[in-house]
């Protein structure tokens, strides 16, 4: 056994889940440190809340081990774990009170009645919802039942918290107060998030390290910068962010290497080319306008890529002035820095 | 796009005409004929109808001690009907919801409808060969023989699917995520069952207890074939009525079940139960 | 306050109305209500519907070989459609729906039906074999008024001690085995169900309580049915099943469910004919039964094939088969010789005492009590068959 006070809040050990001929999550291993704010972030059906299902215990993995905080817990009923889960759906009890709701977990723990009260009301007023504890949830808005949600899985103070896209039901007005708001409770708190979501820009806005998922697999983990500034995949560079990949003959021409490339938007130039960076002409075949910015997707006068497709680079622009610099089927010339080229591992054998 | 729906036109006045009237008048008018015919009384030797204004039945009802013991007894009865059909109801509906796989499910489905098909009397014939001293359950070295036992368990028989559809439809609507969340507040399967499960589906058991209830009071036939000796309150109707002749007094009595079903049905409104029929 | 006056004043006014009609339905001085009766005979009218007691009109459903209806039908062109009754008060209330032709009524029966108005008075001289029925069942108090006959009679017998000889060990000699309170056989005991089975306790109490002064079993006066039905009470507790439907008797005799009761010659048959331990006898201190009589319904919508029936059935073969098949005395004296002959049994008759009017003054034949006592007492009044159908709900609580 490992000594606790080392040990990871979470730790996945080979984990695999297969449902029929589904391969959901295939061969995980993962540690979360304590206290982390840590995302699993992928596309529909990557396998992210299968694996969260597992850390609850609401599936059991085909292979592999799961332990909190130095446990092994794979076969552990859900309701012997320390970990607490916020669903997408919020799952709250239609026929109870939000109070009820909250102080549920305390009550199936036979927690006495005061305390119970005191300590539901406290996680009430952390999610500033201390005045609705009458209300049926069937009352509340949509951000009001994620708050409950969340008041309900905080009570029971879980070592863990495990979250499945819990602000994908809200607009996007509301999930932007929300991700801060989740944001600073998890700080007070100082307990680990697990927290899923398929949206690149929530899960690098909040996250301390995030999981890429692809097909059941962990593409790269890293902090949300490291993830954005050196991808080591083709997958990650174009899940996170846009990725203006360049590769096979495109790549020979326009970066002069044998690889496979990519350049963010906003680190290419239109107009004021620096010195020293490396330039491309092209042809504008769009502008898309965005408010503060406009992108400009240009084909490049080069040979086409290891896809057969014609390279094409998309440069982010601020909207300065309207310098009215180009236009669709204007000719450009591109420039950029050598340091900001990225350069990906080629893809595997495997999911080419 | 919303489509609204349109205002019932006349022609959709014409087209519920003949249920409203069947329902007004064959149906209620019925009930009314019964009520009517409570106040009657017949000629003792004859068994002629005497269709004169009296409250002898009902004298009679509240006064002879016998009828109150076997109203009691038929209450009972389908109390413990009830009773036993919810307690096996949970689980099954419980299992075919939740647990069982969609195939697994609608072959279950089918096995508790199938019973609904066979006539009601090969059902009751067939739990007389059941629960002779003789029968296949005395090999097992249980016979309780025909009584009240073997009739609450053979009207809990029959009425089972009446109890389970409800119950499983009602099971179906609760979200397997409610389970889960429960489950993962820390509540083991029982609490999980006892908090959430049973509150969920309270109304849908409360609609099936309406069917089991009722169809138990108004029972006069599997009491003749597994009751023995016992008397319900269907028996001293159908044997006023059919033997010895007093559709009055038959009539009196049949009032005293339609009196419970209210009340109860009262009660259960408030349940909001109603709803789930 | 005010409501309850209200409600005694109204209950007052119906009992008034009540009584003011009600003077026709006593059996004090019975007065049959004027039903026309058949003058002469037309042509058949291809159809007649029978309601019978089971086993009086077999058409081979039961049995192939127990078939006297087809011959009746082959005959006279009247295609006969049978119903059979459990109990005769099911009888009386399913001739009220005017759907049959001819009921085979018992004694508890025929007055009642007469009074109603729902069977006509019957022209015997339109009968070609009455002349042969033993006269001592023409003309009886249960099956005429004033003389005038209303029907042509089948046959008479008992009620049988009937008992499982594997199980009901000694074998029993008195109605005593089931009206004891503390019977071995408790829990298997199986009476008739209906209120005439009350009969059957009085007797029992006329030969063992000789204090109560039972002198008729169809004439108890308040005190007299207060033992009967405490009796009955008591056995009550012993009780497999009342049985009314023949067929869940036999069921309930060959499975074990029921050893020791009441029942008829006929259903013994079906039980000995089923190859299972049955036995059945009329013990000493005798018993009721039965002297059933063929009547017509006054609404009849086949009166000429009901003729047919009423003749054919008291004739000689049809009377021969049915009392044999029953298990009773035959009415018609020329029957005896015919089951003699056809089935072999030429000591049936004197097995059932069919000549013997000594024996058949015995038993007690079923008839519908009423207030006027019928054992001639006039300073109580007796208690009704009303007051009977109470009881029997009450005794089966
Ligand atoms: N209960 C299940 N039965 C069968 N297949 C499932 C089940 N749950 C998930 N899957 C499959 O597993 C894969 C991963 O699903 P999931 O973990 O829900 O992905 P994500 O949460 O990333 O969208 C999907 O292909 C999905 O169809
Ligand atoms: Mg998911």
């Amino acid at each position: 056994m490992r000594d606790h006070a080392v040990s990871p809040s979470i730790r996945l050990t080979n984990v695999a889940k297969t449902f029929g001929s589904v391969r959901a999550v295939d061969n995980l291993s993962l540690d979360i440190a304590d206290g982390e704010f840590f995302s699993m972030l992928g596309p529909s059906g990557s396998g992210k809340t299968t694996v969260l299902r597992m850390i609850a215990g609401f599936e059991q993995p085909t292979t592999g081990t799961i332990e909190l905080a130095g446990t092994d817990v794979t076969a552990m009923p859900p309701f012997r774990r320390d970990v607490n889960t916020v669903f997408q759906d919020y799952a709250l009890f239609p026929h109870m009170s939000v109070l009820e709701n909250v102080e549920y977990g305390l009550r199936v723990k036979k927690v006495a009645k005061a305390e119970r009260r005191s300590r539901a009301s406290e996680a009430l007023a952390t999610v500033r919802l201390d005045a609705h504890g009458d209300r049926r949830p069937s009352q509340l808005s949509g951000g009001q039942r994620q708050r409950v949600a969340l008041a309900r899985a905080l009570v029971n103070r879980p070592k863990v918290l495990l979250l499945d896209e819990p602000l994908g039901a809200l607009d996007l007005q509301l999930r932007r107060e929300m991700q801060i708001e989740l944001k600073e409770i998890q700080r007070e708190v100082g307990i680990t998030f697990l927290f899923v979501t398929h949206d690149q820009e929530e899960a690098l806005t909040m996250s301390d390290r995030i999981a890429v998922f692809n097909e059941g697999r962990i593409q790269q983990v890293a902090t949300p910068r490291e993830l954005y500034e050196s991808p080591t995949s083709a997958f990650v560079a174009g899940f996170v962010g846009t990725s203006n990949l360049l590769s096979g003959a495109a790549a020979r021409s326009v970066i002069g290497r044998e690889g496979m490339f990519s350049i963010r938007p906003e680190k290419i130039h239109l107009t004021d080319v620096p010195d020293g960076a490396s330039t491309a002409a092209g042809t504008v075949r769009d502008v898309v306008y965005l408010g503060s910015a406009n992108h400009y997707v240009v084909d490049l006068d080069a040979p086409p890529d290891a896809t057969g497709a014609t390279p094409t680079l998309t440069v982010l622009r601020q909207n300065l002035t309207d310098d009215g610099v180009s236009r669709r089927g204007d000719r450009i010339q591109l420039g950029w820095l050598p340091e900001h080229v990225i350069e990906l591992q080629p893809p595997t054998e495997e999911s080419a | 796009m919303s489509t609204r729906p349109r205002p019932p036109g006349p022609r959709t006045g014409l087209l519920l005409l003949p249920p409203l009237l069947w329902l007004g008048v064959a149906y209620l008018g019925a009930l009314g004929a019964l009520f009517l015919a409570a106040f009657w009384t017949t000629n003792e030797f004859t068994g002629d109808l005497v269709r004169v204004f009296t409250l002898d039945n009902f004298r009679e009802l509240f006064q002879g001690s016998v009828y109150r013991t076997i109203t009691l007894r038929t209450l009972g009865v389908a109390v413990l009907v009830t009773l036993v059909d919810a307690v096996l109801a949970l689980p099954i509906a419980f299992f075919m919801a939740k647990v069982a796989s969609p195939r697994l499910r609608r072959l279950l489905v089918i096995a508790v409808l199938m019973p609904l098909w066979a006539s009601y009397l090969v059902k009751a014939y067939a739990w007389r060969g059941m629960l002779s001293t003789s029968g296949p359950l005395s090999w097992l070295g249980i016979s309780p023989g025909y009584g009240l036992t073997g009739l609450v368990i053979t009207l809990a028989y029959l009425w089972l699917p009446y109890m389970i559809l409800p119950v499983f439809a009602g099971m179906e609507k609760l979200p397997d995520s409610l389970l889960e969340a429960s489950s993962d507040l820390g509540a083991p399967a029982r609490a999980t069952f006892r908090r959430v499960v049973l509150p969920s589906v309270f109304p849908a058991l409360v609609a099936g207890s309406i069917f089991t209830f009722s169809l138990t009071m108004g029972d006069y036939i599997a009491v003749k074939i597994v009751g023995g000796p016992t008397q319900m309150l269907g028996n001293v109707v159908a044997d006023n009525y059919g033997v010895a002749n007093n559709l009055p007094f038959a009539a009196a009595y049949a009032i005293v079940p339609v009196i419970v079903m209210l009340g109860y049905l009262g009660i259960v409104r408030r349940t909001g139960a109603l709803e789930n029929l | 306050m005010k409501r309850a006056t209200t409600l005694a004043i109204a209950a007052a006014v119906g009992a008034l109305v009540l009584t003011g009609c009600g003077s026709s339905g006593t059996a004090s001085g019975f007065k049959a209500p004027d039903v026309p009766m058949a003058k002469k005979l037309g042509a058949n009218e291809g159809a007649v519907s029978i309601l019978a007691w089971p086993g009086y009109a077999e058409d081979g459903t039961n049995d192939p070989k127990t078939d006297w209806v087809t011959p009746f039908e082959k005959a006279t062109g009247c295609q006969a459609t049978v119903k059979y009754f459990g109990t005769s008060d099911e009888a009386v209330n399913l001739i009220k729906t005017g759907d049959y032709d001819v009921v085979s009524a018992s004694g508890d029966a025929t007055l009642r039906l007469i009074a109603a108005g729902d069977v006509a008075p019957v022209n015997t001289s339109l009968l070609k074999n009455y002349g042969d029925i033993r006269s001592f069942l023409k003309n009886q108090p249960y099956n005429s008024v004033n003389g005038q006959m209303y029907g042509m009679p089948q046959g008479w017998g008992a009620n049988l001690l009937t008992y499982n000889p594997n199980v009901v060990k000694p074998a029993p000699t008195s109605w005593a085995s089931v009206f004891s309170p503390t019977s071995p056989y408790a829990g298997k005991i199986t009476p008739y169900d209906s209120p005439i089975y009350i009969a059957d306790a009085a007797l029992y109490l006329k030969n063992t309580q000789p204090s109560l002064g039972i002198k008729n079993p169809y004439a108890l006066d308040a005190t007299q049915l207060a033992a009967a039905v405490a009796i009955l009470k008591t056995q009550r507790h012993q009780v497999s099943e009342y049985w009314s439907d023949y067929l869940k008797q036999q069921q309930a005799f060959e499975n074990g469910d029921s050893v020791i009761g009441t029942s008829w010659q006929f259903i013994v048959n079906l039980i000995a004919a089923d190859k299972k331990p049955i036995k059945a006898f009329v013990p000493k201190e005798g018993s009721t039964g039965w002297s059933d009589t063929w009547m017509i319904a006054s609404k009849s919508k086949h009166p000429n094939c009901a003729y047919a029936w009423l003749d054919y059935i008291g004739g000689p073969a049809g009377n021969a088969a049915s009392a044999y098949y029953f298990g009773e005395a035959p009415a018609n004296a020329k029957a005896c010789s015919v089951i003699a002959s056809t089935d072999k049994d030429p000591s049936f008759c004197t097995t059932f005492h069919a000549g013997d009017e000594a024996y058949a003054k015995k038993l007690w034949y079923w008839t519908t009590p009423v207030s006027t006592c019928l054992d001639g007492r006039t300073n109580v009044k007796c208690t009704t068959y009303a007051d009977w159908t109470q009881a029997w709900t009450a005794i089966k609580g």
